[in-house]
């Protein structure tokens, strides 16, 4: 891992105005990203984990307000920078997108080669023979055959939607491509093969990568450093090997518990007694406390800050000094379901 | 593609067959005996019968069936009960009158509706989408009679702007349809009546391109759009757009269908001389052969612009020619 950051998010709020009230979908969100490292993000449906890289990539609705106390990429601070220059100098080109729906991302009337082009030629002065020659390249590198350029995306299979959709991502050489769970809706031979090629790629290229997901299994497999996101927090953010030999927030360790066998796929991150909250409405206390079985009195009217327990191991939660005990309750069954 | 063009024309052929069908039948179930205009029941019976064996119609109703298809395809289509014309002469000057005049109300509505409702879609909830909707929606309550009339009294009678009727000056018919476009007095006549079926039938490629507007800038595919730094207007245009489109062309078939009767109204009032008002004055003077003639043609005409609208539609969207290639993993 170098030390050379690629980007850099501090104090990351968003709110969404909804009719039933301010909806807080990301808070205090703190990270960097360097240079060269995937980045994982794991966390159930609905914790933000979108929300948070449509609010990166200037994507969220009216209806959304985004606060930050830094927002910088390879040095520019992007919170102050006007929309135009957002566009022509910083989307795709320095930060491209993997999107959750990679499947229903390409325009159907268009042939996929052309849209992958159309990305080069927004950003660049390339003619279209360069900026084919170039698609045709993208292709290669993710494993399609290049000569499909010129088909329309219904004739394309889910696996090789998703292909091409890295394939543009990889298009313009960005610092930073962020990956939002680019397998779901896959089947688990093709997610497999798609890992291999994402691993494959990250030797060839210097693109630093946000992976979002939430399965735990292909974030312990593909990331140098993990955050676990609950309730619009990141909860717990470590290298990949601390996350998992000494994980410390007590809602890691309810996932852990409730995977055994990290090298298990296509698992989901929900195991817990209880269901997370819905962020909406404004936020007291730890969000876990109500599924937390470590929980403390001031647990559920106070928000615990974030503690440093090592060099990229942070944890946000009032019981930190404890956990080699909490370590210990979490393995044993009853300790989870004694709550109801 | 050419598989596709040649399914949509033999769909086109059966259509028509089944229209020049039911035609034929409806015109011999009709009440009151289409013959009696020309075969008096005065005249002595030898005669009657003479007659009606001149007109074929002393033979086998299914005879008579294959009789008429076969001079509806050689073109024969009789005379006129009242002038003794060919009804083919007849019925082809006045078919380009009508499709010149439908042609352009429809392109009216079309660009009008396609254009602002891209407008309306971007700019939503603006006072313009408001307006937009609004004047849609007044000119598809108001009948095409009281819209014309009103323009004519005054535009026309007032103040004099537009002609009051007809598609050239009395006595001066260009001896060509050419010679007819290169005439400023035809450009002058066609504005109303374009007007009056334009806006009359605005309001529903209007609303539904909005609306589909609206769903597709929901999609992924915008979003993605969005990520990769494209301007808004290729955005809107290119992406968006095109895709919205699509809902608008399936819906100028259906739209083809009714113009046919915001045509007749139009036609009537500016004194359009095209086949929507012959269609009115064949029926009004009992002229069989001419009416006849008449609702084939408009069917024709409605059935070949469909033909265009789905071919447009599979030039369009790409998945409809699936079957013809297939792509394996
Ligand atoms: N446009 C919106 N308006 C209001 N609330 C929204 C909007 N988009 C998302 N939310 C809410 O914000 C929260 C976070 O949603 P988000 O899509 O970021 O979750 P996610 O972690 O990406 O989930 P998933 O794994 O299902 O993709 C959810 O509670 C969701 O209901
Ligand atoms: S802060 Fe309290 S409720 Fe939250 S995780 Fe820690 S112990 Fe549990
Ligand atoms: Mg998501």
């Amino acid at each position: 891992m170098s030390n050379n950051r690629v980007l850099r998010v501090k104090n990351l709020n968003v709110r969404y105005q909804t009719q039933q009230g301010p909806v807080h979908a990301v808070n205090d969100v703190s990270f960097d990203v360097f240079q060269d490292e995937v980045f994982g993000i794991a966390g159930e449906s609905g914790c933000g984990k979108s929300t948070l890289i449509r609010a990166l990539m200037r994507l969220l609705p009216d209806s959304a307000e985004v606060t930050a106390n830094e927002i910088t990429l390879s040095g520019q601070n992007l919170e102050s920078m006007p929309e135009r220059r957002f566009r022509e100098e910083v989307l795709w080109s320095k930060m491209s997108l993997v999107p959750q729906s990679a499947m229903n991302s390409l325009n159907p009337v268009y042939r996929v080669g052309n849209q992958i082009m159309e990305a080069i030629q927004a950003h660049s002065s390339k003619t279209n023979a360069q900026a084919r020659e170039r698609t045709a390249h993208l292709f290669d590198i993710v494993g399609l055959q290049p000569d499909l350029m010129d088909n329309y995306p219904h004739e394309f299979s889910g696996g090789m939607r998703q292909r091409a959709m890295i394939a543009m991502s990889l298009a313009l050489d960005p610092g930073l491509i962020i990956m939002d769970e680019p397998t779901t809706g896959l089947d688990v031979l093709v997610q497999e093969r798609i890992l291999r090629r994402i691993r494959e790629i990250r030797e060839e290229i210097s693109s630093s990568i946000i992976l979002i997901t939430h399965d735990i299994a292909v974030i312990a497999e593909m990331s140098d450093r993990i955050a676990v996101m609950y309730g619009g927090y990141f909860m717990e953010q470590a290298t990949a090997i601390d996350l998992f030999e000494t994980p410390s927030h007590p809602y890691t360790l309810g996932l852990k518990n409730a995977f055994p066998s990290i090298r298990r796929k296509g698992q989901e991150l929900i195991s817990i007694p209880g269901s997370p909250p819905t962020l909406i409405g404004e936020c007291k206390g730890c969000p876990f406390w109500e599924r937390c079985p470590f929980s403390v009195e001031h647990c559920s009217n106070e928000t615990p800050a974030i503690e440093k327990l090592a060099q990229y191991h942070e944890v946000r939660c009032f019981r930190h000094k404890d956990t080699p005990q909490l370590r210990e309750l979490a393995s044993k069954k009853g300790t989870w379901l004694s709550l109801d | 593609m050419a598989d596709y063009i040649l399914r949509r024309l033999i769909y086109m052929l059966i259509t028509l067959f089944a229209v020049a069908s039911i035609l034929f039948l409806m015109f011999r179930m009709l009440p009151g005996d289409a013959t009696l205009q020309v075969i008096s029941p005065a005249m002595d019976e030898a005669v009657q019968q003479r007659m009606k064996a001149a007109f074929g119609l002393d033979k086998p109703l299914l005879q008579q069936y294959f009789i008429y298809l076969k001079n509806l395809v050689t073109m024969e289509w009789g005379r006129s009960f009242v002038t003794a014309q060919e009804v083919t002469a007849i019925v082809s000057y006045r078919f380009w009158n009508t499709l010149l005049l439908m042609v352009s109300g429809l392109c009216m509505t079309l660009t009008l509706g396609i254009g602002l409702g891209i407008i309306m879609a971007w700019k939503r909830n603006s006072p313009l989408d408001i307006g937009g909707t609004v004047v849609g929606l007044i000119f598809q309550a108001a009948p095409p009679f009281i819209t014309g009339l009103l323009l004519l009294m005054t535009l026309s009678y007032r103040l004099g702007l537009f002609p009051t009727g007809g598609m050239y000056p009395a006595g001066a018919r260009p001896d060509s349809i050419f010679g007819l476009l290169l005439m400023p007095a035809f450009w002058e006549r066609i504005v109303l009546p374009t007007f009056t079926v334009g806006m009359y039938y605005l309001a529903t490629p209007l609303l539904v391109m909005r609306d589909s507007m609206l769903e597709v800038l929901g999609s992924d595919y915008i979003e993605l759009a969005r990520a990769k730094g494209l301007k808004s207007s290729v955005i809107m245009f290119r992406h968006a757009a095109r895709n919205a489109l699509l809902g608008v062309v399936t819906l100028a078939s259906i739209l083809v269908g009714f113009a046919v009767g915001g045509q007749v109204v139009v036609e009537s009032l500016f004194s359009w001389p095209g086949m929507g008002q012959l269609m009115v004055e064949s029926a009004a003077s009992h002229d069989y052969p001419v009416a006849q003639g008449t609702f084939l043609m408009l069917a024709i005409l409605v059935i070949g612009l469909n033909f265009i609208t789905d071919i447009l539609y599979s030039y369009l969207d790409p998945r409809i020619k699936v079957s013809a290639e297939g792509i394996s993993r």
